[in-house]
């Protein structure tokens, strides 16, 4: 038996590892491997009160610490009957964008694109292709401003809070971010032609299930509460209160991280997955890019995600941009945040992260005080389906030689963008 | 003269001061032309994990035998450590509630098979290793990072604020959350060095830089059970970032 081992995965977040194990030419055994070190917090949040819950969970991750906040605010003012006001939803629409432009363009150009042209980082990169990292980065910096003007700081949101926002942008703020959002489309487009020029990364062929957020106006990240998950053609719909429905309850010895199925068959999560369940999205600029990309859905590849996020970050920019004009037209008000009444119950909420459904429900006592709570991240439901692709792209490797099969299996790994810090917070076992 | 040879590492945490790192759009490229970067596991698939370093940047806390091996290897071929973050600086998150008994939580969240888990209670990395320079925040302000890397390249040592965020809010003339809206603000015991950015938005502080220098927690408890909070809870709030007992 010849085993290929990936220690550590590089250019991801957290830490994580591959071994897949061989017996002739046959795969035995795959497995990613999670050694993130486990923090606990859904045991250490007991006991707080509702206040001190988003930004307590919000450090389970950095790269999605918005989605995390956010998440975690609507599933307690969904426990709480909490309604905020059109301001606040657009307001926090508009924060996912942008996280969304953010974490693109940080995974595509800074982590995933070095290996398309075979440098070990984008610092690497730089040296040969300036305008590409440059580009990556102004697009990373304006996903900042906008986390730093609608959510007071890029990285752990402080502004986002249960009811609505502390204080809400001014009008000034959001012409300036008009203005970047305008030089953004530009760059969106220019993130398009980058990605167009890759070498074809074509290993991986495979049947795949893909779940996401089933928008009800078809683009946003923040409403709706149902998942749906697409495969050969067939839907089906699971509610929010059935989320449970989608993780098993096994834990590996080889990983913090539990895994996931869908009627038996693991699935898919992230921009390939929210593009193939909300399809009517990809018109417009979108449908150009897509031919530019030679992106055709349903895809087979999974290797295909990069090229989802890339034609997401032009609905990104398109819909932040069209959130502000909105905004102003409605005129921005300094309202403050609707006021809570706590009460015991519980409150689920779905969203989409950017890369992938992201669900937070959580029980609260009569005080508003947590008496239990589950978190439930994209890495985590992804990490059946990654192994299923490892799988794969070595069943498929005409070529036996194991650097190149160690490096198709990073590649793959980094195309699902894994949020290794994440993966390790999971449904509490019952 | 040879660039110094920079390490950046994360032991257990978010990757928020890693990404905070990243974040310096602006700065980046001059930035790593300036320093030699051996080893950033998080940004490159090339790296030289046993070469000496002038600086090593490490983020996260221990909370595994694992980590703890690691910070020991770091220190071991590292001239100046510098711990990156609350987590490394105090302990963070993971260590809110230490005296809770480590493996009854793990095997409550992964079930019997948790306890095969390499876990420990959280801890702050200079309570594994000396450390030579903290930069707290939850994640590390962008500028006291870059104001750090250019202090440590001259030879200087940077200096960070010792007051509370309360000093800084009452100097960028807020209105106190705490006297005048009676909620519970942590800022009259947090690091100051954020520019008060919570309570600028009206957003009581949570305390995520840890504990300030100098600092009177039994006034704050004093004056918080005035307004009818529970001791008890109000220091677990006070906990939630730094394991330091500040409400005693």
């Amino acid at each position: 038996m010849s085993v290929v081992v990936i220690e550590h995965l590089a250019r991801v977040e957290g830490h994580g590892g591959i071994t897949v194990e061989l017996e002739g030419d046959t795969v035995a055994n795959v497995r990613f491997d999670v050694f993130e070190g486990a923090r606990l917090l859904e045991t250490l949040i007991r006991g707080k009160s509702y206040d001190e819950v988003a930004p307590t969970l919000s450090r389970i991750c950095s790269i999605c610490s918005a989605a995390h906040t956010l998440t975690s605010l609507k599933a307690t003012e969904n426990a709480f009957d909490v309604h905020v006001s059109p301001q606040t939803e657009l307001l926090r629409e508009l924060m996912f964008r942008g996280e969304s432009i953010e974490s693109h363009a940080l995974h595509l150009f800074l982590l995933a694109a070095p290996d398309y042209l075979d440098y070990p980082s984008a610092i690497a990169m730089a040296a040969d292709k300036p305008a590409a990292v440059l580009l990556g980065l102004r697009m990373k910096k304006l996903g900042n401003l906008i986390q730093e003007t609608i959510g007071g700081r890029a990285i752990h949101p402080v502004n986002a809070v249960p009811g609505g926002f502390g204080k809400p942008p001014t009008v000034d703020q959001l012409i300036e971010l008009r203005s970047g959002l305008t030089q953004g489309m530009a760059d969106s487009d220019a993130a398009i032609d980058v990605m167009a020029s890759l070498p074809a990364a074509d290993f991986c062929h495979s049947d795949t299930v893909f779940a996401a957020l089933r928008s009800p106006n078809l683009d946003s990240y923040y409403s709706g509460d149902e998942i749906m998950a697409v495969s050969d053609g067939n839907r089906a719909i699971v509610h929010a209160a059935d989320y449970k429905s989608l993780t098993n309850e096994q834990s590996l010895p080889h990983s913090h991280a539990k895994h996931s199925n869908f009627r038996g068959r693991p699935f898919m999560v992230g921009s390939l997955a929210r593009l193939t369940v909300n399809p009517r999205r990809l018109t417009g600029r979108l449908a150009v890019a897509m031919k530019r990309l030679k992106f055709q859905l349903p895809a087979d590849n999974p290797m295909d995600n990069n090229k989802a996020q890339a034609l997401e970050l032009i609905s990104d920019v398109e819909r932040a941009l069209e959130i502000i004009e909105q905004l102003l037209r409605a005129g921005v008000k300094d309202e403050r945040p609707v006021p809570i009444h706590p009460r015991a119950g519980t409150g689920t909420a779905i969203t989409e992260a950017p890369r992938g459904m992201l669900i937070h429900s959580y029980t609260y006592d009569a005080e508003g005080r947590i008496v239990s709570a589950d978190v439930i991240t994209p890495t985590a439901l992804n990490a059946a389906s990654m192994e299923l692709h490892f799988r794969r792209a070595v069943e498929q490797s005409a070529d036996r030689e194991e650097g190149v099969i160690s490096k198709r299996l990073q590649m793959i790994a980094r195309a699902y963008d894994p949020c290794i810090s994440c993966s390790v917070h999971l449904l509490r076992r019952r | 003269m040879s660039k110094p040879t920079v390490g950046i590492f994360g032991l257990t945490g978010c990757a928020g001061d890693q990404l905070a790192i990243l974040n310096c759009e602006d700065q980046l490229l001059d930035l790593v032309a300036l320093i030699d970067v051996r080893e950033f596991l998080m940004a490159s698939s090339e790296n030289d994990t046993v070469c000496p370093l002038d600086i090593a940047l490490v983020e996260g806390a221990v909370v595994s035998e694992k980590d703890a091996g690691r910070l020991r290897a770091i220190r071991k071929r590292s001239k100046a450590v510098v711990a990156l973050g609350t987590c490394a600086v105090w302990g963070g998150v993971a260590a809110m509630d230490r005296g809770t008994d480590r493996r009854k939580l793990v095997e409550e969240v992964y079930g019997p098979v948790g306890l095969g888990y390499d876990s420990i209670p959280a801890q702050a990395l200079h309570e594994v290793v000396k450390v030579d320079l903290n930069i707290t925040g939850c994640p590390i302000e962008k500028d006291h990072f870059l104001a750090a890397i250019a202090n440590l390249l001259n030879g200087n040592a940077p200096q960070y604020a010792q007051y509370p965020v309360c000093t800084e809010c009452r100097m960028l003339e807020n209105n106190c959350l705490l006297v005048e809206r009676g909620e519970i603000c942590c800022g009259p015991i947090t690091a100051a060095g954020c520019q008060a950015r919570c309570p600028g938005l009206r957003v009581a502080c949570v305390g995520c830089r840890g504990p300030a220098t100098d600092f009177n927690a039994p006034s704050l408890i004093a004056m918080l059970a005035e307004k009818g909070f529970d001791r008890e809870r109000t220091a677990a709030r006070l906990r939630t970032f730094s394991p330091v007992e500040v409400a005693s």
